[in-house]
């Protein structure tokens, strides 16, 4: 599935070097020391704050109020996860953001491959227009449909129900994925379609007997880089959503800031770590298909 | 180009795409255009205005130009760590020889996670009462007279709540630009380095000019991401303290939903959108330019 012209892990250093190379490659290794202990550094500073959340999360309260931050915990408790499902209702939160991203991911994997088709595959006079008009979507601040959609929704009702997040998380993502299909329907060779011409077939039967199947790497990457946005949209959610019944994840962490902003920290750690860990597994299992989607949905978009 | 293709067929593909697009995206930018022009507070009845919002704006409000500067230190700080880091990084990662996959997986985690979980973890971090990451590292290395509460200091909260937007996707960019770096013929490199180039003549006389195309498209991504920045400094600070945090997204947002002021918070986000606009124009004007040079 993923052809990714990896880096061999290992060198293919069979060959002893003869030691003229030997000593023209001394001063790299000094350089090559002194790169390994920066990225470390680096990757320190990347990682360790989310350890430490997770650290957090199994500290008794009095410890985290009165230790070092960066001590290891005294000792292990799990009472703080038990207070976090108590605060909030963070299986409904799951839900709801499972439900927001497979829906608003279903729109933008089937709109964006019609419209990719239609632009690519079957063209028309004013394709560049179309084109032209999707790529206002990635320029434009997601900000600027706020108030016109808070204004429509409330004249449709549509205010607080799912579609209400749907819709512009879909919207906002969809020129992407249009830019992502068609760059691979590029590739498809053109006598594949002549060929099922003349066998008749027409531009439905193409599209569901060919382009479709031949798209489902693409969609995979779609999916991968639309759902990291989508699962973790905070802007939307907090605007159009008010009922506890809708509320996502980002929302439903909000509830642990308490009355006069007092925050029972342990617990909110434990809460990010229950809602992280779906998408996180997901990432981890999953990290290369979707490190090369991030990589080509930048160099084509 | 398919040769059995009909006008309905093309409408059909075309029609369901155009018109989630054109709900979502495009009547609202129309839509926010029109409501400029009115003072509206989402009950009463709609007043047309003329350009009295945009003189407003322009001439009578100093917290608009206070957001808009604030708006740019925080973009400077996030293209800084953004693109500064990723190219750091992702020219450090081709020197090495193994660990590199485990290393962009680590590198890109912050990107997975969700704002308000970064914005809680920060707030955290910046702590001083008690004592956060920060604040300590600061005492242990013999800074103890930097130790500050980060968040409510006004001369380093702007900074604050960037550092963290920069943080989450540096992981992002570098992945970017080290596919990029990969893709630089080794043979031009060897020849280089047999002429005896030095390793900064390396980088930007052969490497730099390689990846300028993929670049380009970092600087506009980042940018514009910069300049919609929002959950991060809307949830740990919400602006303040006073305006000093303030954005101009979080100040279109608290016009919009606390103040109830529709037109006013629609002119903000045409600015907004012009601004970005402009930024991308800015970007390939510079860049392009110097690439022909």
């Amino acid at each position: 599935m993923i052809t990714q012209a990896a880096p061999p892990a290992q060198p293919p250093a069979v060959v002893p070097p003869t030691p003229a190379v030997r000593r023209r490659k001394r001063r790299p290794d000094l350089f090559r020391t002194l790169s390994r202990v920066l990225i470390t550094l680096i990757v320190i500073v990347q990682v360790y704050p989310l350890a430490w959340q997770f650290l957090t999360s199994l500290r008794s309260e009095h410890d985290f109020a009165t230790g070092d931050p960066f001590a290891l915990p005294s000792s292990l408790t799990w009472e703080n996860y038990a207070r976090a499902f108590e605060t909030g209702d963070l299986g409904r939160n799951i839900l709801n953001s499972f439900v927001v991203t497979m829906g608003a991911n279903v729109l933008i994997v089937l709109l964006g491959m019609m419209a990719a088709y239609a632009i690519q595959v079957l063209g028309f006079r004013l394709s560049k227009l179309v084109r032209g008009l999707f790529l206002i979507g990635i320029i434009v601040p997601v900000q600027i449909a706020l108030v016109p959609l808070f204004i429509d929704y409330s004249q449709v009702n549509l205010l607080d129900t799912y579609q209400s997040m749907i819709i512009p998380l879909a919207g906002f993502s969809l020129p992407m994925s249009v830019y992502l299909f068609s760059s691979f329907y590029e590739y498809i060779p053109k006598e594949t379609y002549e060929a099922a011409s003349l066998d008749g077939a027409g531009p439905y039967r193409i599209f569901g007997l060919i382009t479709l199947p031949l798209s489902v790497n693409t969609v995979v990457t779609v999916v991968l880089v639309n759902s990291i946005f989508i699962w973790n949209d905070f802007i939307f959610a907090n605007t159009f959503v008010l009922s506890e019944d809708l509320k996502t994840i980002p929302l439903g962490l909000q509830n642990y800031i308490g009355a006069m902003g007092k925050v029972d920290w342990t617990a909110t750690f434990a809460a990010v770590c229950v809602t992280i860990t779906p998408l996180l597994l997901v990432f981890l299992v999953l990290n290369k298909a979707m490190i090369q989607g991030l990589e080509s949905g930048a160099t084509k978009g | 180009m398919l040769p059995n293709r009909s006008r309905t067929s093309v409408l059909v593909f075309l029609l369901p795409p155009l018109l989630l697009y054109g709900a979502a995206v495009l009547f609202p930018i129309l839509q926010s255009l029109f409501l400029s022009f009115f003072s509206w507070n989402g009950i009463s009845e709609m007043e047309f205005v003329g350009l009295a919002n945009y003189i407003r704006m322009f001439v009578g409000d100093d917290i608009f130009w206070r957001a808009f500067l604030n708006a740019l230190i925080y973009l400077a700080i996030c293209l800084v760590l953004q693109l500064g880091g990723a190219l750091a990084v992702a020219s450090l990662l081709t020197s090495l020889r193994r660990g590199r996959e485990l290393i962009k997986t680590l590198y890109l985690l912050p990107a997975v996670i969700s704002t308000v979980a970064i914005a809680f973890l920060f707030v955290r971090i910046y702590s001083l009462e008690p004592v956060g990451l920060l604040n300590q590292l600061l005492h242990w290395i013999g800074l103890g007279s930097l130790e500050r509460p980060w968040l409510s200091d006004v001369n380093t909260v702007l900074a604050a709540v960037s550092a963290p937007e920069g943080w989450r996707f540096t992981g992002l960019y570098m992945l970017i630009i080290y596919a990029a770096l990969l893709a630089v013929p080794k043979e031009l490199e060897e020849a280089a380095v047999l002429d005896g180039a030095s390793r900064w003549t390396l980088f930007s006389k052969i490497r730099f000019p390689y990846i300028r195309p993929v670049w380009i498209t970092t600087t506009i991504m980042a940018t514009t991401y910069g300049l919609r920045g929002f959950d991060i400094p809307y949830l740990m600070t919400n602006g303040g303290p006073g305006q000093s945090s303030e954005l101009l997204t979080t100040y279109m947002y608290k016009t919009a939903f606390t103040s109830t002021d529709f037109g006013y918070a629609s002119t903000i986000s045409v600015f907004i959108v012009i601004e970005c606009l402009a930024a991308v124009g800015l970007i390939l004007f510079l860049l392009k330019r110097k690439a022909d040079a």
